[in-house]
């Protein structure tokens, strides 16, 4: 390494200090009463605002959550063994903001902002609240475009539109993760020059991890850069060993990225993973405020922490850029009980939800979802119309299939309609079975599924159906790929299209050899 | 917690009657006084709060002592409070009090803390500084400290105005992290 000459060093502190003013400074201070738990009472503090950072000496940030007679409650966002009783703290005449831009893609964040990936800095240059009011009816617009996420169950049956709040509810160990990753690397095709080319316009994503396993975590992030997805990604990380003040403002923090990319005219997807852990978080944190509990301990207000939080989620007007945020929250039941208080809440926030069973999941059915009662009431219209029309009859079969399924259990003899409707069923549910990280384009969703529905499958053994979908697709991607350019560009299906899917698919089952 | 509540009642009611009454001067250094010997007396003020000693016996005990000093009607404030059986609060009271006199009278009690004993000379500069800028009277109260280093910090509430060498350093040092690689 070069020498470094003392002129240098001094030139350098002489242009800093040249910026430096020798004034007096003027602040307000409050004193710690107590402190423990996360928590600290200060006295003092007066004109400070509700939601507002104070600065707790080492470095140590907390936030106003109570104001009182003589007292504030702050929860901290550090070790509170940092903090003493006696100790000054400052204001910093700032609400918790969150720094937002386009540098935030690609990085692992905490819910302040801070980078914990090891690269370095992000410099941002704007800071937007954390806790900001949702858009009134003015500012949007319905829904209309689709959010593709690349499952065909979802994608055919409960569609979801940018702009739209889509819960994903089920037990542990059933997906609901596998679900929003998906999505999320799926989001890549509109990243590409060829969405461009058909005005789809790039959707960024941002991950909001909040109470998982570190070890999680890092698989998550792991993955999305083995497909490429953490390009347009931030993953936001409040793991199981944050203080719970952290843990609670995570999806907030998100929103606000994903509000930065909404106010631009952009399209912004944000995954909350999971809402009861953050619930938890904040019962933990009103319990230690002393804020009377309610219902399952919870505090009275958690149903505003949540409806706050996804009523974020808008479609803008075209007046105001027409950018969007969809939002996928994530609650875990507890064996299956869609009835305890934060799923009820939260499923009647939402526009609709997607309910993934383990019965289902343990069978092999994966994504493990239940068809009957995952709605989406608000995505139909922003399903293409090629889709809706081959994915109109898929529900209404699967509906006969499960009704007749029950029956076919008891062995009895069946008559030749029933026995129909039977194997189109299986089949049917074997087509929607799905890898993970395997998201599929929705041109081949739909010629799939229009094949399922329209009997192509029935001769075509149960075990056989897996291998029949790769090949069909292979044989209509080289010989018939203008009927995916065509379904691509015009989004619909003409009877031409039709005719032209029919003729490959005979031609194809004609050479298809069934396996042994 | 609804202490403060109570305190202040009692206090302004005082703070009107002196006013109407127009003996604010004095009632408000009888209070001081009272202030003052609470403060060096915590056995009195654990007297007031003990439930055990009688009223009638706290209130004899109160006139043996400011019987003589202080202005009669100072001395019924006193015997309405423990009547009414908030004599555990009266040093409450009189703080409030005399808080609430300084918002009457337009006058903030500012705390100097300084390195160095201030000359008088320059502590009327500081007064004249302070009343000027904050458009009201002052009250300092000096303190020393000599963790500041130099320069002095005045406390005004909850507001701290500071213009200490030490304050001064770490914004230095703050301002030359900013520019520096090193720091995250």
């Amino acid at each position: 390494m070069a020498e470094v000459r003392p002129d240098e060093i001094s030139a350098i502190l002489r242009r800093q200090l040249s910026g430096f003013e020798n004034e007096v400074d003027i602040y307000d201070v409050g004193t710690v009463l107590q402190v423990g738990d996360g928590i600290a009472r200060v006295y003092g503090l007066s004109k400070v605002m509700a939601s507002e950072l104070v600065e707790f000496p080492n470095n140590v940030f907390g936030l106003v959550l109570n104001l009182e007679e003589d007292s504030v409650g702050c929860v901290l966002f550090g070790e509170s063994t940092l903090v003493k009783e006696g100790d000054t703290v400052k204001r910093t005449k700032r609400v918790a903001s969150m720094p937002v831009g386009e540098e935030m893609l690609g990085r692992v964040i905490n819910p302040l902002g801070i980078p914990v990936d090891g690269k370095g800095s992000i410099n941002t240059s704007k800071f937007l609240p954390i806790e900001r009011k949702a858009l009134g009816v003015i500012q949007r617009q319905p829904v209309k475009e689709p959010l593709q996420t690349g499952i065909k169950a979802i994608d055919a049956m409960i569609p979801i539109g940018r702009g739209q709040r889509e819960l994903i509810i089920g037990d542990r160990q059933t997906g609901k993760t596998a679900v929003a990753i998906d999505t999320i690397i799926n989001q890549k095709y509109t990243h590409s020059e060829e969405a461009k080319s058909l005005s789809i316009k790039p959707v960024y994503c941002i991950y909001i991890a909040i109470g998982q396993k570190s070890s999680t975590v890092a698989q998550v992030v792991a993955k999305l850069q083995e497909h490429g997805a953490m390009d347009y990604t931030t993953v936001i990380a409040a793991t199981a060993s944050e203080p719970a003040p952290l843990q609670f403002i995570a999806p907030y923090a998100g929103a606000s990225l994903g509000e930065y990319f909404r106010d631009n005219g952009k399209h912004a997807l944000v995954v909350y993973d999971d809402l009861s852990k953050q619930a938890a978080a904040y019962r933990e944190l009103s319990l230690l405020l002393r804020r009377p509990p309610g219902r399952e301990a919870y505090p009275g207000d958690v149903f505003y922490l949540h409806s706050r939080l996804l009523e974020r989620a808008s479609k803008l007007s075209e007046e105001l850029g027409g950018g969007s945020l969809t939002a996928l929250p994530i609650i875990e039941t507890q064996q299956g009980d869609v009835s305890a208080y934060i799923p009820t809440n939260v499923i009647s926030i939402t526009d609709g939800q997607i309910y993934l069973e383990s019965n289902l999941f343990n069978a092999g059915v994966r994504p493990a979802l239940n068809i009957g009662i995952s709605v989406s009431r608000v995505g139909g219209n922003a399903q293409i119309k090629a889709m809706k029309k081959v994915a109109g009859t898929l529900r209404v079969d699967l509906a006969q299939y499960r009704e007749l399924e029950a029956f076919a259990k008891f062995g009895s003899d069946l008559d030749k309609a029933t026995q129909k409707t039977l194997s189109k069923g299986a089949r049917l549910v074997e087509l929607l079975k799905q890898d993970q990280y395997s998201p599929v384009l929705v041109e081949r969703q739909v010629v799939m599924i229009y094949l399922g529905t329209n009997g192509y499958l029935d001769s075509i053994p149960l075990y056989d159906v897996k291998r029949f979908e790769k090949e069909v697709l292979e044989y209509f991607e080289v010989k018939y790929n203008q009927v995916f350019e065509t379904i691509k560009k015009e989004k619909q299906l003409s009877d031409q299209i039709i005719s032209e899917i029919q003729k490959a698919a005979n031609e194809f089952l004609r050479i298809f050899k069934k396996s042994t | 917690m609804s202490n403060y509540k109570v305190s202040v009642r009692y206090s302004s009611s005082l703070l009107d009657t002196a006013i109407e009454k127009n003996n604010l001067d004095e009632i408000s250094k009888d209070i001081e006084l009272m202030e003052s010997v609470l403060k060096e007396n915590p056995k009195l003020k654990l007297m007031l709060k003990s439930p055990i000693v009688k009223p009638q016996l706290k209130f004899s005990i109160f006139e043996e002592i400011f019987r003589t000093r202080v202005n009669p009607d100072t001395l019924n404030f006193i015997k309405f409070v423990i009547d009414k059986n908030r004599e555990s609060l009266l040093y409450d009271i009189i703080r409030e009090f005399l808080r609430l006199r300084d918002e009457y009278l337009n006058i903030v009690n500012v705390e100097i803390s300084t390195a160095y004993e201030f000359t008088n000379e320059q502590k009327n500069l500081l007064r004249n500084k302070f009343e000027k800028y904050l458009d009201k009277k002052v009250r300092l109260s000096f303190k020393l400290d000599k963790e500041i280093i130099g320069g002095f910090l005045a406390k005004l509430g909850d507001t701290i105005y500071d213009a200490s060498i030490k304050r001064q350093l770490e914004l230095l040092r703050k301002q030359f992290l900013k520019g520096s690689l090193i720091l995250n």
